[in-house]
């Protein structure tokens, strides 16, 4: 595979090739060649198979990272592709000329990550949350759980003690140690 | 298309004759498997109110409630799982982990009612029909979410440890500690057994995160002595442990230990609290064991300045002259006597209160005194011919052997005891190639030493007499006289005389046996010396004990002088190091309190 | 319709239609399970009685399962995962304990992997159950269901009997599996697939003889060859378009490896040969099952000792770990930052195209009567298209 690696970084700088396991390896290229890359891989590496795309939220570095999994049939070989895109302008080039399947992916990341794909079609129409007026939910930012208690009620009559706390109410009420 | 494609279909009409699939009414007649996921059933009595499964639970869907007939106490916290089936996935994830294995879950899949409010229920202590199932989810043999055996503990063999004072136990490496400290769930039942409530959970999350300088931090806020305790705690905790009642406990004292052997003391300053600024009081503490020096510890980080008087020659009280170095060495107790003195505690080795100065002087200069004095003096055989040159005293030998002094114990040692005193005596004695018999008057399990202390004198070769009730010490004839001495002793059986309480032993008439041994030590147990306490000093006591309020105050305030303090195996009945320091700890606030500190 | 009809591929951009002309009626077909679909919507733009345009709507089984995951602790999603698919939840076990155990480093025992390829190839069978009742069903042929659904029944009783769950087993835990076989459980594994055998040829002669059937299904739905790596097709979608791929074969995942089976494959991929390839696979499935019995040991470790659930941290790194479900590649991506909660896990289901990008363009020109056994021969499942 290693062949493969420096083809990639030859003709677009990738980088950080991790072997995995013996079937999988992952590899970093920018934003700005990712697609680019992909079609190369795509018509002329064997990988022609799109498995998902999506992306992670890397909040603490300012970026979003994108994962674009491929498969070659004939080598039985999985490829990541990982770029950063700058979390605060979230935009990388649409893939849905090369894989017919892709739009819905890029639909999704628009729902879910607010990552825009500029040519994609139907990317601004509502995916799987209907009438949703929070900021994209798959951000690390987003707090689901603050999210449902101001939405949804809970059950009255709830509560719990913590085990420690109720022994020394119990037992030893006076110290003060 | 042939001709088959339009016959093959009517060959569903021969189903027409056949049994149905169908069964009717399923739900009188189907229960469910074996291993079914069904309602929950917990063994109140084994559950001891832990809260793992509410931790494990992914859905929030347990609580732990007080529950009636199940009372806080030592190792239970009284506590125990409701669950709340509107959210419950029965997943079983909370009967995997479960450290006691009380709960479970019944094949029972049918609970229909109209109020949705019951289907929220404390499994085992509102009575269901399925309680008690027998068929029903249970985690399988041999699969556990929770580790039940203890990270093992390396340590010398006995046949190697009985050649040296060398330390028996080598503490856990990093990797092995951190394993440790994985097996905990941090449930905190353990808090209220220890005497000074270490925030147990609390330190082993440290040596989890691999974060020492706070686990050091939580270590002293209750208690100042970590490597002693780390060593010889009586670990009340590691009874109380809940991963303890399905497997081996976690070793909290061992955790202690590596927490504190691994920061060194020039860093001890880094991660603890400074004193706060001087309060310009001065307060005596006597005795610099571990209660003494563990008030000396807290007065002076309240601001106070303190000066504590010993008697003997080096600091530490019983964690050092009663306590073998093969336990604790030296080095470790000295470390956490080191860093009290670094704060600017005073101590005053070789000053005996009653003989260089009086307790009313210390009342006069002082604006408090702590007594923190232990029990110095041994109880004799109380036997004739108990005072032959050949009986000993098992502290005095201890102390002895601290000091570095010859003990000319001879070749066959009887030791008399079954306390822990009794058992360091003898594992002394074995380390100075004697033959040791330990007699003791009940069996070997009523015996308040340690066990793992009787199984390790064991090993290294002592034996152990057991219901054997001392009659009398007679010298040695012939070449032995003066040098050795008869110990005679009658066997006994155990006879219960009152139902519930502890069989006693009832010597067996003519069963009379005797035995030559060059030392016999007595180890029946100490009491205290409080002869330096004056009628005038105001400090009444019951039964050669201080009468103490709920602070540790033991002066009534009918004398003029400072108030004066005590605790310590001087007042408690738990007679251990930790029960002593959480005495001191307590103290040290009273003090504050009294004197119009920040807790006043 | 000609079986080798096939669809032109049409322009990637939605086509627009002139909805107020008058020409053209706007259908919504779902969310209700037309034929055990799962919840899903097709918006149909109908002229006459042919379908023209179709959008796919979905997220009626939306939970949030990728963000609920990131808040928990690694065991605690040991219980979630198997939600994201209702008739083969076994497949998101595997493939989430198969990650963790990548990233951590940890080889399960020999009997877990046999006991997960027996799990895995148990719910295979009653999945492909299901599904031909729903496949049947939409074609108007209920008997099938009646038989079927049974028989699914018989395997739900047996994962019962392995696991105490019948829809949601939570059997493969990270580590291996919950549980050795009970006593006896082997022996009623063998007398279902007995029974299940003689069922299955019954259907093969009611369902697949049948000129209804045929007439309707045959060139319903063609997936021309070309269009698997395009859209990537996976699964008996595939394989009936002749492209041999099965992930059970080309990655050799748990016990496959050790048994004889090789991945079926047809020429067309219409609606009749997809199901009459489904079929084969079911056959398959009792053969494998059967293979498993016979080879797996028969005492020994079952599961690996893992760190306390309640902190067990996973060194940073990713990974993806994909099966052949019945549906075709299913997979997880997991993501450790070294905490003891997920980075990110994102599930890659095969509806995800199938019923969106591949189900909006083969239903063009469908009659409406039949978009329905259309949708149904995909086999789409739309949870994990939402998650």
């Amino acid at each position: 595979m290693n062949e493969l690696a420096n083809e990639l970084a030859r003709r677009y700088g990738a980088r950080d090739w991790h072997d995995q396991r013996p079937n999988l390896a992952s590899v970093w290229v920018d934003a700005i060649r990712v697609h680019d890359s992909l079609a190369w891989l795509k018509d002329s590496a064997g990988y022609v198979h799109l498995s998902f795309l999506t992306a992670v939220d890397n909040i603490e570095r300012k970026a979003f990272t994108l994962t674009y999994a491929l498969r070659n049939h004939e080598k039985s070989h999985g490829l990541i592709v990982h770029c950063d895109i700058d979390r605060d302008n979230p935009t990388i080039d649409s893939i849905h000329l090369l894989w017919g399947q892709a739009w819905t992916y890029q639909r999704e990341l628009k729902e879910w990550f607010g990552i825009d794909c500029p040519g994609s079609p139907r990317k601004d129409e509502e995916f799987v949350l209907e009438g949703w007026d929070a900021p994209p939910m798959m951000r690390r930012d987003f707090d689901s759980l603050a999210y449902s208690q101001a939405t949804y009620e809970d059950r009255p009559g709830r509560e719990s003690a913590d085990p420690a706390a109720h022994m020394k109410q119990k037992l030893y009420p006076e110290a003060s140690l | 298309m042939d001709i088959k494609d339009f016959i093959a279909p009517f060959a569903v009409w021969k189903r027409a004759f056949e049994k149905p699939f169908t069964v009717k009414k399923p739900i009188d007649d189907r229960p469910g498997a074996p291993r079914y996921r069904g309602f929950h059933i917990n063994d109140a009595d084994k559950c001891v109110g832990c809260g793992t499964c509410e931790a494990i639970c992914m859905n929030k869907a347990i609580d732990m409630v007080p529950a009636p007939g199940h009372d806080a106490g030592p190792g239970d916290s009284g506590l125990r799982p409701r669950i709340d089936y509107g959210r419950c996935c029965w997943c079983a994830l909370c009967v995997d982990i479960c450290p006691s294995g009380s709960l479970g879950m019944s094949n029972e899949y049918v609970w229909i009612d109209s109020d949705p409010e019951v289907f929220r229920y404390t499994p085992g202590v509102e009575p269901k029909p399925w309680d008690g199932a027998e068929l029903g989810y249970r985690r399988a043999e041999g699969y556990r979410l929770l580790d039940e055996h203890r990270v093992d503990m390396p340590e010398l063999h006995h046949a190697e440890a009985v050649k040296s004072f060398l330390e028996l136990v080598r503490g856990y490496s990093r990797q092995q500690a951190e394993k440790e400290a994985d097996r905990c769930v941090s449930c905190g039942v353990c808090i209220a057994s220890c005497p000074a409530h270490m925030d147990i959970p609390g330190y082993i999350k440290a040596v989890r995160d691999g974060e020492l300088d706070t686990g050091l931090r939580l270590l002293y806020e209750t208690n100042p002595f970590p490597e002693a305790c780390g060593r010889i705690c009586t670990h009340l905790c590691e009874e109380a442990c809940s991963i303890g009642t399905g497997g081996d406990p976690v070793a909290i004292r061992w955790l202690k230990r590596y927490i504190a052997d691994q920061v060194e003391l020039s860093d001890y300053a880094k991660a603890l609290p400074r004193a706060e600024a001087p309060t310009g009081r001065k307060v005596a503490v006597v005795g610099a064991g571990p209660g003494g020096l563990s008030a000396a510890y807290y007065l002076t980080l309240l601001g106070y300045k303190v000066t504590v008087f010993e008697k003997d020659g080096e600091a530490g009280g019983m964690l050092r002259y009663g306590i073998p170095e093969y336990r604790l060495p030296y080095p470790a107790l000295d470390k956490d006597i080191g860093y009290i003195e670094s704060l600017g505690v005073g101590i005053k080795r070789g000053v005996s209160i009653g003989k260089e100065i009086t307790l009313a002087k210390l009342r006069a200069d002082y604006d408090a005194v702590y007594l923190s004095t232990g029990l110095p003096t041994a109880y004799g055989l109380e036997v004739p011919g108990d005072k032959h040159p050949r009986v000993l005293d098992g502290v005095a030998v201890l102390a002895a052997a601290t000091r570095g002094e010859e003990l000319r114990l001879g070749e066959r040692v009887a030791v008399i005891g079954g306390g822990n005193v009794a058992m360091d005596a003898a594992r002394t004695a074995l380390r100075h190639g004697a033959k040791v018999d330990i007699l003791y008057r009940r069996r070997e399990q009523d015996m308040p030493a340690d066990a793992e202390e009787i199984s390790e004198a064991k090993a290294e070769g002592a034996r152990l007499v057991e219901k054997a009730i001392p009659l009398e010490v007679k010298d040695a004839a012939g070449a032995y006289a003066g040098k050795s001495a008869i110990f005679v002793w009658n066997d006994a059986v155990m006879v219960q005389k009152e139902p519930g309480k502890r069989p006693v032993p009832e010597p067996i008439p003519g069963a009379v046996r005797e035995e030559r041994y060059d030392s016999i030590i007595a180890a029946i147990g100490q009491g205290p010396d409080l002869s330096f306490v004056a009628e005038s000093d105001g400090v009444p006591m019951k039964r050669f004990k201080p009468i103490v309020d709920a602070d540790g105050k033991a002066s009534t305030g009918t004398v003029a002088g400072a108030p004066v303090f005590a605790g310590g195996d001087l007042v408690n009945d738990r007679k251990d190091a930790i029960s002593a320091i959480a005495d001191g700890h307590r103290a040290a606030v009273g003090i504050d309190r009294l004197l119009g500190g920040k807790g006043a | 319709m000609k079986r080798d009809a096939m669809p032109r591929i049409p322009p990637e951009e939605k086509a627009t239609f002139d909805l107020e002309s008058g020409k053209y009626l706007v259908m919504w077909q779902g969310p209700q399970h037309p034929g055990i679909t799962g919840n899903m919507s097709l918006r149909l733009v109908i002229e006459g009685d042919t379908v023209v345009d179709c959008e796919t709507h979905v997220g009626y089984l939306h939970r949030g399962f990728e963000k609920l995951m990131e808040r928990r602790l690694y065991m605690q999603n040991f219980p979630l995962v198997c939600r994201i698919a209702v008739p083969e939840p076994d497949f998101n076990e595997y493939c989430y304990a198969a990650a963790l155990e990548e990233l951590a480093g940890i080889e399960i025992p020999d009997k877990a992997v046999w006991l997960r390829t027996l799990s895995l190839e148990m719910i295979r069978l009653a999945s492909f159950l299901m599904w031909i009742g729903g496949q049947a069903g939409a074609f108007g042929h209920g008997t099938i269901a009646q038989w079927s659904v049974t028989m699914r029944d018989y395997v739900l009783d047996l994962f019962e009997e392995l696991s105490g769950g019948r829809i949601y087993h939570m059997y493969i835990i990270p580590g291996g599996v919950r549980g050795d076989v009970p006593k006896g459980f082997l022996q009623h594994v063998l007398e279902t697939m007995d029974i299940i055998k003689k069922n299955l040829d019954d259907i093969e002669l009611v369902m697949f003889h049948n000129a209804v059937y045929k007439m309707r299904a045959q060139g319903l739905g063609c997936i021309p060859p070309e269009w698997v790596d395009k859209y990537g097709i996976t699964g008996p979608n595939a394989r009936a378009a002749g492209v041999a791929r099965d992930l059970r074969k080309d990655i050799g995942y748990l016990a496959y490896p050790r048994l004889d089976f090789q991945p079926l494959v047809g020429k067309v991929s219409d609606a009749y040969e997809r199901s009459q390839l489904r079929l084969g696979e079911m056959y398959q499935a009792i053969d494998l099952i059967r293979q498993i019995v016979e080879l797996m040991p028969k005492d020994g470790p079952f599961r690996e000792k893992l760190p306390n659930p309640l902190y067990w941290k996973i060194p940073a790194g990713e990974t993806y770990v994909a099966a052949e479900c019945t549906r075709g590649e299913y997979g997880f991506y997991v993501v450790s930052d070294g905490s003891d909660k997920p980075r990110r896990i994102a599930v890659r289901g095969p509806s995800y195209t199938h019923a969106v990008s591949v189900m909006e363009r083969l239903v063009r020109g469908v009659n409406i009567a039949d978009v329905a056994g259309l949708m149904v021969s995909l086999h789409t499942y739309p949870p994990e298209i939402e998650r």
